[in-house]
């Protein structure tokens, strides 16, 4: 007999099997890949079908009351309002909407043609159970500002909040509606709603087909079927190669190889990185207890000099392969963003100039300034793991170091991270089609609440010109306070004002699309992996003279 | 009359042991996961973390019941699980069962092919290798045995997925059925087709253990002295295994089959993870990335079953085939 103990052996497959399964997830999380069909079923669809493999599989099905759409189009269901490719308000289910003077109460008009894909119409009853669902569901949909919801009419619903807040309407333009008559615990799985297409079948974990909607009272895609493959990113590259799909997400690693028969299209995004600089002097400690402060980068002298030193074209052409743009703000062309944020970079000279001004000099000849003894050396945190975070953090040192400034790039957890970034430097990446997102970075209410201001920046007034923008009662009003916030002239969180980031590049978003495929005019791409591309749909067509 | 009682016996003893197994896995798993570094709150949050306050997070916190202290959470799982109940997924939004249920008829199908190929494959390869010690074949088998040992599951994924998949174009490189057919238009032949290159990656790893120990526990045979005393007798090749070696490595090998349940499972987490094959190894994943404790602990209390199951047929038929265990086995 070979030496295994009878009666020890079913306890060790027990553990031994937990061991596997930890070795199974270290390996996995190491790009095994997949790929998907063989050429010959896919290459023969018809013309009016697509198959797509542009994003990650939502495990929670397609539920809008508890996260379903969140980026992107929800597909299924439709919206109350949408944004153009401009990222401009449009109205979907509502024909007008108007919100009182205190900011409290939004009243909203619906469309009275609008039918489920199950024939039922859809009512402002509809509406308020929708709001009302995710409100209490406890997921990724935060309505905690919300009072109440009401439908006085059948084309009427009513919302009262507990404080003005402007992006309140950034949740009426992703929360898809859902249906109160046929909604049930299986809803995930079997959506019914008012959008362009229905889902006909979901595979889990493989894929998900749906058809055009005979209902919708937009207008027609001219694709009748779509199949979603749910592929990991160098999955999609495989599929890409093999002639299977139509349209496929790939990362920028892959952009340098050619593909016969598909189109790489770059998407503009706001999905970005930038430095977190903490604000406060060291000695302080944060809300959890963990040390914060830097006594280097509460230097506005640093943060700016770090600001104007990096050559951010360098860092889209070196690292992203080109396929980005430079970020000078959190949210770069967005409407709420202001253009003046804007400056000219890649200016050691004045990098040092602005240190000299605020007494960092180099007395020791050792290459790196120093003020008051401490010499100007600080922390970048990165995600360990994340290579173009990595090199990002590499390259940003390399440049801030010619003007004198060391920075020590170190890669840790995002557990470690969370407890080191109230004291260290962290690069991040955010970018969103809701201002609120700028509010929640900039704004003292919000310091040191999960990775929320970690820096733990405060200045009254931009924390004033944002509560203007929150109190006003239409995104146009509120547009010209966002942008004060950030410059007003005088002061704010742009470069010019207190520079409590670094803000770098925006990712473009790559695709890999047949030849012949137009995929319309694309927003400008949200942070994640969601399915933005796929938002405007009923713009897509194939050139006359392809396929 | 004995011999009910002893299965009694047996049966009773076997189903303590499983129990004892199950609370002590699933607390080792459960207090893992209360060290692993994955926030539950932020992996369920994921790419939307900017437009949730911290408002809404405590509500999802209390949603899943995650503000509790670790040990009563420990507690109310428990008693839900005595209750016949698993606990909702948080990633899935789904009853555990119903999802361990679904995966598993996916997994089964997979693994039951790649257990009978590896362990058919592997015994005819050891006895081969065995009958023809020292030969080219037998060099040859070692050596690729020694190769397959040596090579990660993944990884032998990756090669056939790439050779078979992408170069070649035979088979479909994913998946469990063909992209965009309606689930009534899926006939067998195209779920077996998609099984083919998961479930070949899967007995190919399998089949070095089996074969190697198999040669080695037939070559001691081989060297004892009833066999020489066969040979001399006349006996040669096949007839000699069948009449005298068969019986002393069918029992090895099948011990070995049956405790490879644990790697099967292990290897099928890998290999449907690289073809994207719907089983249980994919929400394996999940559930461990996304700190999805409830989905995990099923898993967990699943796969131990599965384990253990092999481990007891594996008993079971001992007492069958050698009827000498029947005393060591009970005591």
């Amino acid at each position: 007999m070979h030496g295994i103990s009878w009666r020890k052996r079913s306890s060790q497959a027990g553990l031994s099997l937990l061991l596997l399964c930890a070795v199974g997830l270290a390996g996995c999380t190491q790009g095994a890949s997949s790929v998907q069909e063989s050429q010959a079923l896919a290459a023969s669809h018809p013309r009016d079908e697509l198959v797509l493999a542009v994003g990650t599989e939502p495990e929670g099905g397609f539920d809008p009351t508890t996260g379903w759409g969140q980026y992107g189009s929800p597909l299924f269901q439709s919206t109350l309002l949408k944004r153009d490719a401009k990222l401009h308000l449009v109205n979907d289910l509502a024909t007008d909407h108007s919100v009182s003077e205190d900011g409290l109460t939004w009243t909203i008009s619906l469309r009275d043609d609008v039918k489920f894909s199950d024939g039922e119409p859809l009512t402002a009853e509809d509406v308020k159970f929708t709001f009302e669902t995710a409100a209490s569901s406890g997921s990724v949909i935060d309505l905690t500002n919300m009072a109440e919801v009401q439908a006085p009419d059948s084309t009427t619903v009513v919302f009262t909040l507990k404080s003005p807040q402007s992006t309140f309407i950034s949740i009426l333009t992703t929360l898809g509606i859902v249906p109160e008559h046929a909604y049930g615990s299986d809803y995930a799985e079997h959506p019914v709603g008012s959008g362009p297409y229905k889902l006909v079948q979901w595979d889990k974990g493989q894929q998900a087909i749906v058809e055009a909607n005979e209902q919708y009272y937009g207008q027609k895609s001219a694709f009748r079927k779509l199949t979603f493959l749910y592929l990991d990113e160098d999955a999609a590259f495989a599929a890409a190669q093999a002639g299977s799909v139509d349209i496929a997400a790939i990362p920028a690693a892959f952009s340098k190889q050619e593909v016969s028969g598909m189109t790489l299209e770059s998407v503009k995004t706001v999905d970005n990185r930038g430095i977190m600089f903490p604000m406060q002097p060291a000695g302080g400690t944060s809300a959890d207890g963990f040390p914060a402060g830097n006594d280097v980068t509460s230097d506005l002298a640093i943060r700016q000099a770090v600001n104007v030193a990096i050559d951010r074209n360098a860092l889209v052409e070196g690292v992203l392969e080109g396929h980005g743009r430079p970020a000078y703000s959190v949210s770069d062309d967005l409407p709420w963003g202001n253009p003046e944020a804007v400056f000219a970079d890649a200016d050691v000279q004045e990098a040092q100039r602005i240190l000299t001004a605020g007494g960092w000099t180099d007395t020791d000849g050792d290459g790196v300034v120093e003020k008051n003894g401490m010499d100007a050396e600080f922390n970048l945190l990165y995600f360990a793991g994340d290579l173009t975070r990595q090199s990002i953090a590499l390259a940003a040192a390399d440049m801030a170091a010619q003007a004198g400034i060391k920075i020590n790039v170190e890669g840790k957890s995002r557990e470690e991270t969370k407890k080191q970034a109230y004291a260290n430097a962290v690069l991040f990446g955010w970018g969103s089609h809701d201002p609120l997102e700028t509010y929640n970075l900039y704004s003292s209410t919000h310091k040191g609440e999960g990775y929320y201001n970690v820096g733990l920046y405060s200045n009254p007034a931009v924390d004033s010109w944002m509560q203007q923008a929150l109190q006003a009662t239409s995104e146009g009003e509120a547009l010209p306070f966002w942008q004060k916030a950030e410059w007003d002239g005088t002061t704010g969180f742009s470069y010019q004002g207190d520079a409590p980031w670094a803000w770098l590049v925006n990712i473009d978003h790559l695709y890999l699309v047949k030849d012949g495929l137009n995929i319309g005019e694309q927003q400008i791409h949200p942070h994640g992996h969601g399915w933005p591309v796929t938002s405007n749909l009923e713009e897509w067509s194939w050139d006359d003279n392809s396929k | 009359m004995t011999g009910i009682l002893e299965w009694g016996r047996f049966v009773g003893v076997k189903l303590l042991r499983l129990l004892s197994l199950l609370a002590g896995v699933s607390v080792v798993a459960f207090i893992l996961m209360q060290f692993s570094p994955v926030d539950p709150i932020e992996a369920y949050i994921g790419g939307d973390m900017i437009r949730v306050s911290a408002e809404q997070r405590s509500l999802i916190e209390e949603r899943w019941g995650l503000n509790d202290p670790p040990a009563q959470r420990l507690f109310n799982w428990g008693q839900a699980l005595l209750q016949g109940d698993l606990g909702t997924s948080m990633i899935y939004r789904q009853p555990v069962a119903d999802i361990i249920q679904e995966r598993f008829l996916n997994s089964v199908a997979l693994m039951a092919v790649a257990w009978i190929l590896s362990g058919l494959i592997g015994f005819s390869l050891g006895v081969v290798a065995a009958m023809k010690r020292e030969s080219l074949l037998d060099r040859l088998i070692c050596w690729y045995c020694y190769t397959l040992a040596s090579t990660p599951v993944f990884w032998m994924a990756l090669l056939l997925l790439m050779l078979f998949g992408v170069w070649l174009g035979w088979l479909p490189v994913g998946l469990g059925v063909p992209a965009g057919m309606a689930a009534d238009q899926v006939t067998w032949t195209d779920r077996a087709i998609h099984m083919v290159l998961p479930a070949l990656t899967l007995s190919l790893t399998g089949v070095a253990a089996i074969a190697l120990h198999t040669r080695q526990k037939l070559l001691d045979v081989l060297d004892s002295d009833y066999i020489l005393f066969a040979r001399a007798r006349g006996e040669r090749g096949v007839q000699l295994f069948r009449r005298h070696g068969f019986r002393h490595v069918v029992l090895p090998a099948l011990t070995l089959q049956f405790a490879s349940f644990s790697e099967l499972f292990g290897g099928a987490v890998l290999a449907e993870q690289v073809f994207s094959y719907p089983g249980l190894g994919q929400a394996t994943v999940q559930a461990g990335l996304r700190g999805d404790v409830p989905l995990l602990l099923g898993l967990v209390l699943c796969s131990t079953i599965f384990v253990f199951t092999g481990n007891l047929l594996a008993d079971i038929l001992y007492r069958f085939i050698d009827p000498r265990m029947k005393e060591e086995l009970l005591t």
